[in-house]
């Protein structure tokens, strides 16, 4: 057992692109320290979500405590996703240093540098790091050549990695220790945590992930969350290995965790401050903020009778995810359901996946939609997050959208497509910045909505897998937006309204109607499927009625294999939702959504 | 007494057509005989107690068989069959007239002749081994040899056939003055050389496909509508009675032994892959010479071993199902005797939407397809399985 002292400690995130290796290098750094024996070992060990290992991506933050030569080494994992950048913030505040990794074969993308630079502003130490050099196309020489230009560090300070092959390791934990300074903050100052994380336990409820920035916290005293006021009394404290270790106290500099009975992730936020509730801190840790989604859209069980079941699936989901929000509402077309708030898409998309995958249910999910700031004519502002509540045009002053700063980093010979795509998706170009020759970042201002309608696919597919982007919330800008009706069987179907920009609106309305007809299938009758801005239509299609489906051949040796042909077309019906008397596949209403360029 | 039919399957072709899915071989004749003796074993088996309703010989080709051999299979019912109906398919490739006269010789009163097509480029496609001209020698010789009962099987919705030359194909037909006819569309079913034409290259628009360098297109939904709907039309101002959705026959000829199968009743079925449905219970022979050969030399312990019972509620399923292919439809009486409820009880909801939409009628007797119901039967039937 090493003596305790805080100038033995160090407290480090790894900061990469995704795919850059973040979570096989922690992988090694904990088979190296001996943390994890080898035969406990199996990939991406921090990633915990069977989502997470699948998508290669980490969603919720981790922390882990280390020992190596007499230190005790702390590593907040943090979520490789613009989604969740708020978090990774939070992480970084919780830390003195940070591992910059950087594929050898890939070189500085658009979050390596977006959480670099979260990472500086935070004051942290960048330890650099070239992973995978050992693939056949590394090119060590020319990444430590972009690090420089980018970061101005010197090809000295980065080390050469390979975390797949244990290379370089050694190297980092000795920089970590050397470089990274010790936390500051006196034990005997009020007490400050911060909260970087939590996640929610059937049977101790929620468990807080912090780090001790002042002061000491004690199992049995009581707390106060600041940014709520609630107080709780400290039921465990203690410190994280690969489970939960109970430690009487927490000091400053230490990361740990805290069970105190709340029983909701929301009373727990990410980025508030613990204090004592009887010696409270002056004043809370910078940088608070409650999370707001960002993204919205509707979540309708496809069978009405699993209402409930979604209902508390959402509610379970719910406790071990302060960013997602629902309410009850009500389509004509599509029953009850529950409109949902997200960070951003992947957000959105792993709760979808989750409820179809864990919890079985059969779901439609409407078209995401941002929030609209509608200004009233004689003033008031009406807030849209649903295209169905969009209000009669003639009480429109003016309709806001939420905009973003987009950063794209990319090879300089995909800039013109890049910009043509952008513009398109009604981006306004704001500059380009030259890192070497090769490497380029371009900048933009682009709404939201043109992001969340499948920007970055298109992105990938441009730059043939080479540009990466980034993004953050700038505000809210006047635009001329309209409300497209979709209707099926001249009735207007609300769950496939879209808001979009006028003079898209064209192009939008016929892509519509001609992708709904692909995926309609035929009725017995003829379908009409229209889209209209108000009362007029400004495309059409007519899905023409089935003619002909018999089985024309069916004998003594038939039945049974004929009749669970049957049963199986039926089946397939089932899971389409019925409008009026059309049955539209879920896949329709996301072609709302997917309609490529 | 109870009555049955019997199903005799003969897995042997000259040559495989290139849209045929049934349990047949091209180059298995040497097995004949021995398949012929393996037959006989199971008719042994046949409980007594049981009256032989009907006899179909099935393919495959049974007209490939040789008179002698059908003899063998026959002779071995005995004094069972007492006049009924004894059909058998024939291929216009493998019969002359001794060969028919043969067959009526032996009693067999019902030809079932695979016509296909009237349009030898069309019968090429399809890969049959006859031409159009050998079904009109064909059918000559059957009145020579004395069959005054002769269906024509047609199939349309062909590669590359127009509404036109199906037309013509009909018209054809009916001019040989045939009993009975069958109308089916061309179903692409796995496993067959079209499926294969039409499935390896997922490149080329549906229905497109590529043979011996040919290019084929198969007719679009509409098209296929039409020639159904010409072929109900046609043959009814020429005096035929159209019994069942594919099926039409001049008065009192309609084929006894398939209304069995539609009205979900009693059969029998020998050979390779034949199936059996007797006191609601289903049972599938094996589908290949090995297990069959020792299959059906051990048929001593009789039919009762290998029947396996099955959920009521498919029964009903099936038995709805197959009645309503009878344009005269399901009798409600007769689902009541047979299952003991009112059809109207189990299904009332999908019986008034059926309605509703047009799709069925519902007299006081019967339930039956519409004509609109005709075109769409499987979204009626789909409405009464599980």
């Amino acid at each position: 057992m090493l003596k305790w002292s805080v100038d033995n400690i160090r407290n480090f995130s790894i900061i990469a692109h995704i795919d850059h290796g973040k979570s096989t290098l922690a992988d090694r750094l904990l088979e190296f320290t001996g943390t994890i024996e080898k035969r406990q070992m199996r990939e991406q060990i921090l990633d915990t979500m069977d989502l997470e290992r699948e998508r290669g991506i980490t969603i919720k933050a981790q922390a882990i405590r280390m020992e190596y030569q007499g230190y005790i080494l702390n590593l907040i994992d943090t979520p490789g996703h613009v989604d969740f950048s708020y978090e990774v913030s939070r992480s970084l505040a919780a830390c003195e240093g940070a591992l910059l990794l950087v594929d050898a074969s890939q070189g500085i993308e658009a979050q390596t540098l977006a959480n670099a630079y979260l990472a500086i502003n935070s004051n942290l130490k960048i330890i650099p790091i070239i992973n995978k050099i050992d693939l056949p196309n590394a090119e060590p020489e020319k990444v430590l050549t972009e690090i420089k230009n980018v970061f101005g560090i010197e090809k000295s300070e980065v080390i050469l990695a390979s975390a797949k092959e244990g290379v370089g390791i050694k190297e980092i934990l000795e920089a970590i220790i050397e470089r990274i300074p010790p936390p500051k903050g006196s034990a005997k100052d009020p007490l400050k945590a911060l909260i970087f994380d939590s996640h929610y336990d059937i049977y101790r409820g929620v468990v807080a992930y912090l780090r001790i920035m002042s002061g000491t916290l004690n199992s049995g005293s009581k707390i106060l969350m600041m940014g709520n006021q609630n107080e709780y009394e400290v039921l465990e404290t203690g410190i994280l290995r690969l489970g939960l270790i109970p430690k009487k106290e927490l000091f400053a500099g230490e990361v740990g965790y805290l069970i105190s009975g709340v029983r909701n992730v929301r009373e727990c936020r990410v980025g508030d401050t613990v204090t004592e509730a009887r010696n409270p801190a002056a004043e809370p840790l910078p940088g608070y903020k409650p999370i707001k989604p960002m993204v919205f859209c509707g979540f309708y069980p496809v069978n009405t009778g699993d209402f409930e079941h979604l209902k508390d699936a959402l509610e379970k989901l719910q406790l071990n995810d302060a960013a997602l929000t629902f309410e009850t509402e009500s389509s004509a077309a599509l029953g009850f359901g529950f409109r949902c708030g997200f960070l951003g898409l992947l957000h959105l998309e792993i709760v979808q996946e989750r409820l179809e995958r864990e919890y079985g249910i059969d779901l439609v999910a409407t078209a995401p939609s941002v929030i609209y700031k509608i200004i009233k004519k004689g003033g008031g502002e009406l807030l849209i997050d649903n295209p169905s509540s969009f209000p009669n045009p003639s009480i429109i002053e003016v309709i806001e959208e939420p905009f973003l700063k987009l950063s794209v980093f990319t090879p300089s010979e995909y800039v013109g497509k890049i910009m043509e795509l952008t513009i398109d998706k009604r981006g306004i170009f704001k500059g380009v910045e030259y890192f070497d020759p090769t490497r380029v970042m371009a900048t933009f201002e682009m709404p939201l909505s043109e992001m969340i309608s499948e920007y970055h696919d298109l992105l990938k597919s441009v730059s043939r897998g080479y540009a990466s982007m980034d993004y953050e919330f700038i505000g809210y800008v006047p635009s001329d937006l309209v409300k497209l009706d979709i209707l099926l069987n001249s009735e207007p179907v609300d769950a496939l309204a879209v808001i979009v920009h006028r003079e898209k609106a064209y192009y939008r309305g016929k892509m519509l109607v001609e992708k709904l007809k692909e995926e309609i299938p035929r009725h017995q009758f003829e379908i009409p499927i229209q889209a209209s801005i108000g009362s007029k239509a400004i495309a059409r299609e007519t899905k023409p009625a089935l003619r002909k489906n018999v089985l024309q051949k069916c004998y003594g040796g038939d039945i049974t294999r004929k009749r669970k042909l049957l049963e199986k077309q039926k089946e397939g019906k089932k899971r389409m939702k019925r409008i009026g008397s059309v049955d539209v596949p879920q896949e329709a209403f996301m072609a709302v959504l997917k309609l490529g360029k | 007494m109870n009555t049955v039919s019997v199903y005799i399957h003969i897995p042997f072709c000259k040559k495989k057509c290139n849209y045929c899915d049934f349990v047949s071989f091209a180059d298995k004749e040497e097995l004949i005989d021995g398949y012929v003796e393996a037959l006989k074993h199971e008719i042994t088996s046949i409980p007594q107690q049981l009256k032989i309703k009907t006899i179909f010989f099935g393919g495959g080709t049974p007209s490939l068989l040789a008179p002698k051999q059908l003899e063998k299979i026959l002779s071995h019912f005995e004094s069972r069959i007492t006049y009924p109906e004894i059909s058998i398919e024939c291929n216009p490739g493998t019969v002359n007239l001794q060969k028919l006269k043969d067959f009526h010789k032996l009693g067999i009163n019902r030809l079932s002749i695979g016509a296909q097509s009237f349009n030898d480029r069309e019968l090429k496609t399809l890969g049959r081994i006859h031409t159009a001209k050998e079904i009109h020698e064909t059918v000559e010789n059957a009145r020579k040899a004395g069959f005054k009962n002769v269906g024509l099987d047609l199939i349309f919705a062909l590669p590359n056939q127009t509404l036109e030359s199906w037309k013509e194909t009909v018209r054809k037909a009916v001019e040989l003055e045939p009993e009975h006819l069958s109308t089916y569309n061309l179903q692409i079913e796995e496993g067959t050389p079209f499926w294969k034409m039409t499935n390896d290259k997922p490149c080329l628009t549906a229905g497109r496909f590529q043979m011996s360098n040919n290019n084929f297109q198969l007719p679009d939904e509409e098209t296929e509508a039409c020639m159904y709907e010409f072929a109900i039309d046609y043959l009814k101002a020429k005096g035929y009675k159209h019994y069942e959705i594919s099926n039409f026959s001049k008065p009192g000829y309609e084929c006894k032994h398939n209304i069995v199968y539609w009205k979900n009743g009693d059969y029998i079925g020998i050979g390779v892959n034949a199936a059996s449905h007797i006191n609601n219970s289903r049972h599938e022979n094996p589908n290949n010479f090995e297990e069959y050969f020792l299959m059906a030399n051990q048929q001593s312990k009789g039919l009762a071993g290998k029947l396996a019972s099955r959920p009521a509620r498919d029964e009903i399923s099936e038995t709805i199902m197959m009645n309503l292919r009878l344009l005269d439809g399901l009798s409600k009486k007769e689902f009541k005797e047979r299952f003991g409820k009112d059809i109207e009880e189990l299904y009332k909801k999908e019986i008034d939407e059926l309605e509703k939409d047009n799709l069925i009628e519902n007299t006081k007797t019967h339930l039956k397809l519409s004509r609109k119901g005709l075109f769409l039967a499987n979204l009626i039937f789909e409405k009464f399985v599980d």
